[in-house]
């Protein structure tokens, strides 16, 4: 008698709306989180039974709670279940974000391509002379876009607000599900059972997401770390036993660092939960901000889901973290740096690299045009310094030219920058000063040694 | 390379697995259930579960073609559907009673398979987070003493999980489960992140109360690294990454 079991899937005849199996292991059903990047840093999406947390411990940003809103935006748009407990959650669900284009009182500005990448990726394309061989070269990616079709994971637009009528709608059909978090009841175990409860009542016909926004918000009451400890076990061992069901939560920045839970308390909260990232935003800390301009925060990845597998599936699957090259198990190279960015429209988790004159050996004559790029709201712009040192070996007195700083226009400035005397390697965002050309001669004590 | 070696995981023996968040170690508890459940037909195992569900355990043996169905001889005991439901954040009187129960409930189940001359294999998955949800360290290490005595009472084989979670000072728990226990395999994650071709690396320490041996030890400086697969684990020397198929 054979001991291998063929494996079928007669469980699940019909997926959840807005789920896919796990191109890694077909046992897996993955659901959107909402955000694609974030999607490929878990190995192609949250899978159910899984619970997701999300740390941001900077005091001055909610990254945590964006993160948050694009789950609930993308499980109300995909038609799942959609639980958020909060202290106020409604409140919370009309604050969310939406799809571009379905708000009908901001038609015009969807259309415009106003996102400081559009600009840039348009003027790159025009005018960057590249050398022959590496014409055929795909641009340089970050991140990565949304490959698959709309109904995995929407486009959402965060200057959208989700429409009222699409909100009522989800309430009155029993969709979106608030759960109040009472202080006076016993906090978190009355959480845990109200979970329970709407988790066996349901069919396994239909996905259900639980967001929790911001637990250990003053609302919680004063939580203590072994009942944050003791809330994450629970979830997940409810998840464990309600495989259709998923669960993101966010974690307030007072609670996201060790000073607050003592040794080992990130640590702890990855072990508890099955998928687990830390944003660190830069905000607090102006030379970081500096060093990465482009970028608003790092991300570091605790935990990765694999609930049915050793492997977790980012490591064979995510193009964003590069631990899958092609070579297999020949290549060593290590794991990429990620990093998030949050413009005006989505938010972005995309590689980390060190600028184009970052690094320690780089010669430096003149200042850092990162240096220059200190304003983001105002933009200057500044004629560049040039650096010349003339032929004569004896002589090699360098003549500097600098102009003053003035304010530029934002809009204005593609057109007069293609007149303007321009490097060969400009190709930068108006907002972005223009990097320094620079020109350092080697003057040899014996140049005849060198003179053919 | 073969980790582990055939007799490492052998009767009245407990063996401490820690590891760390970047390079935990859930896939040496399924190699050494997978080897233990192909050894023979009647092998038993008891898994004591906290953390990970049986539906990984199952799903992860069944990629392994290791047939593991729950009642002959794979038991998995999860070890919060004995605790009464309404008493989750402990007062102590309940954690007490409930680690009683577990040890009660095990000891029927090993005295069960003391029959067939095999030896059982428990594994104690992850006591560490039983600390964090409020078991008291007295508790714990009681608990761990009491299982440790079990286990060579009735021959079988003990494995035993521990998180470390601020690497390089031990914490109490770890102190006092080092006393207990025969090896420390400890897993450690590469001190330069992860990395494609090697995602962590194996020591195997004695136990400090053991008689001074060199069979099976690892240390720290030659240590086995490995590479997540998706069919389990491989395991090579350092420097050899490239010669495994």
């Amino acid at each position: 008698m054979s001991s291998f079991k063929r494996k079928t899937l007669s469980g699940r005849a019909t997926l959840p709306q807005g789920t896919r199996l796990s191109p890694f292991s077909t046992s897996t059903v993955i659901t959107s989180t909402g955000i694609p990047s974030l999607d490929d840093i878990l190995g192609g999406g949250l899978p159910l039974s899984c619970s997701l947390a999300v740390l941001a411990p900077d005091h001055h940003s909610a990254y945590g709670e964006l993160v948050q809103k694009y789950f609930v935006a993308q499980g109300l748009a995909s038609g799942q279940k959609v639980c958020i407990i909060h202290d106020e959650p409604l409140r919370f669900a009309r604050e969310g974000i939406w799809m571009a284009g379905s708000n009908p009182s901001k038609p015009a500005q969807a259309t415009t391509a106003e996102d400081a990448d559009d600009e840039r990726a348009g003027q790159h394309e025009d005018k960057i002379k590249i050398a022959w061989r590496y014409e055929q070269m795909k641009k340089f990616q970050t991140t990565v876009s949304n490959s698959l079709n709309g109904d995995f994971c929407m486009a959402f637009d965060l200057t959208c607000r989700i429409p009222t009528a699409a909100l009522d709608a989800a309430q009155q059909s029993a969709q979106l599900i608030p759960i109040d978090v009472d202080i006076s009841e016993d906090g978190t175990i009355g959480v845990i059972e109200q979970i329970e409860e709407l988790l066996s009542n349901g069919t396994n016909a239909h996905a259900v997401r639980i967001c929790i926004p911001a637990l250990g918000s003053p609302h919680w009451g004063d939580m203590q770390p072994s009942t944050v400890l003791t809330l994450l076990h629970s979830l997940r061992r409810l998840l464990h036993r309600y495989t259709n069901a998923c669960a993101s939560l966010s974690l307030a920045p007072h609670m996201c660092t060790d000073t607050w839970g003592g040794p080992g308390w990130v640590q702890k909260v990855g072990w508890l939960t099955d998928a687990a990232i830390s944003m660190s935003a830069f905000g607090a800390n102006p030379s970081l901000s500096s060093l990465f301009p482009s970028h608003h925060g790092m991300v570091q990845i605790l935990t990765l889901p694999a609930p049915h597998t050793i492997l977790p599936a980012s490591d064979k699957y995510s193009t964003l973290r590069g631990l899958s090259s092609a070579a297999g198990a020949m290549d060593g190279s290590g794991e990429n740096n990620l990093a998030f960015k949050c413009m005006r429209k989505r938010l972005i988790f995309e590689t980390l690299h060190l600028d184009l004159e970052g690094g320690v050996t780089e010669r430096r004559t003149t200042p850092s045009s990162n240096a220059m790029a200190l304003d983001a709201s105002m933009v200057h712009e500044t004629m560049p310094v040039t650096v010349l040192s003339t032929e004569g070996r004896k002589d090699s007195r360098a003549t500097v030219e600098i102009e003053f700083e003035r304010s530029k226009d934002v809009v204005s400035d593609a057109h007069t920058r293609a007149m303007a005397d321009v490097t060969a390697a400009d190709s930068l965002v108006p907002a972005k000063s223009k990097k320094t050309k620079k020109k350092v001669a080697f003057h040899s004590e014996r140049p005849d040694l060198y003179d053919f | 390379m073969q980790f582990p070696a055939p007799d490492l995981v052998s009767s009245r023996r407990l063996l401490l697995i820690t590891d760390q968040l970047p390079a935990p170690a859930d896939f040496l508890l399924h190699r050494f259930l997978h080897l233990h459940l192909k050894q023979s037909k009647t092998a038993k195992c008891i898994i004591l579960g906290v953390s990970e569900s049986l539906e990984r355990w199952k799903s992860v043996a069944s990629k392994a073609n290791t047939n593991v169905t729950h009642g002959e001889s794979f038991h998995f005991i999860d070890l919060f559907d004995q605790l009464p439901p309404s008493q989750h954040l402990g007062e102590e009187q309940t954690n007490k009673i409930s680690l009683k129960c577990i040890y009660d409930l095990l000891s029927v189940k090993l005295s069960d398979s003391r029959t067939n001359g095999q030896i059982p294999l428990v594994i104690l998955d992850d006591i560490t987070s039983l600390e964090w949800l409020g078991v008291s360290l007295l508790d714990l290490s009681r608990f761990a003493r009491a299982l440790r005595t079990l286990c060579v009472k009735m021959d079988a084989a003990l494995v035993v999980r521990h998180h470390i979670v601020t690497p390089p000072e031990p914490d109490v728990l770890l102190q006092h489960l080092l006393q207990l226990c025969t090896y420390h395999i400890e897993v450690r994650p590469l001190a330069s992140g992860r990395s494609g071709a090697v995602s962590g690396e194996v020591c195997v320490h004695l136990g400090p109360g053991m008689k001074d041996t060199n069979e099976h030890l690892i240390s720290r400086t030659s240590a086995l690294q490995y590479r997540l697969t998706e069919s389990g684990a491989v395991f090579f020397d350092k420097g050899t990454s490239t010669g495994v198929l």
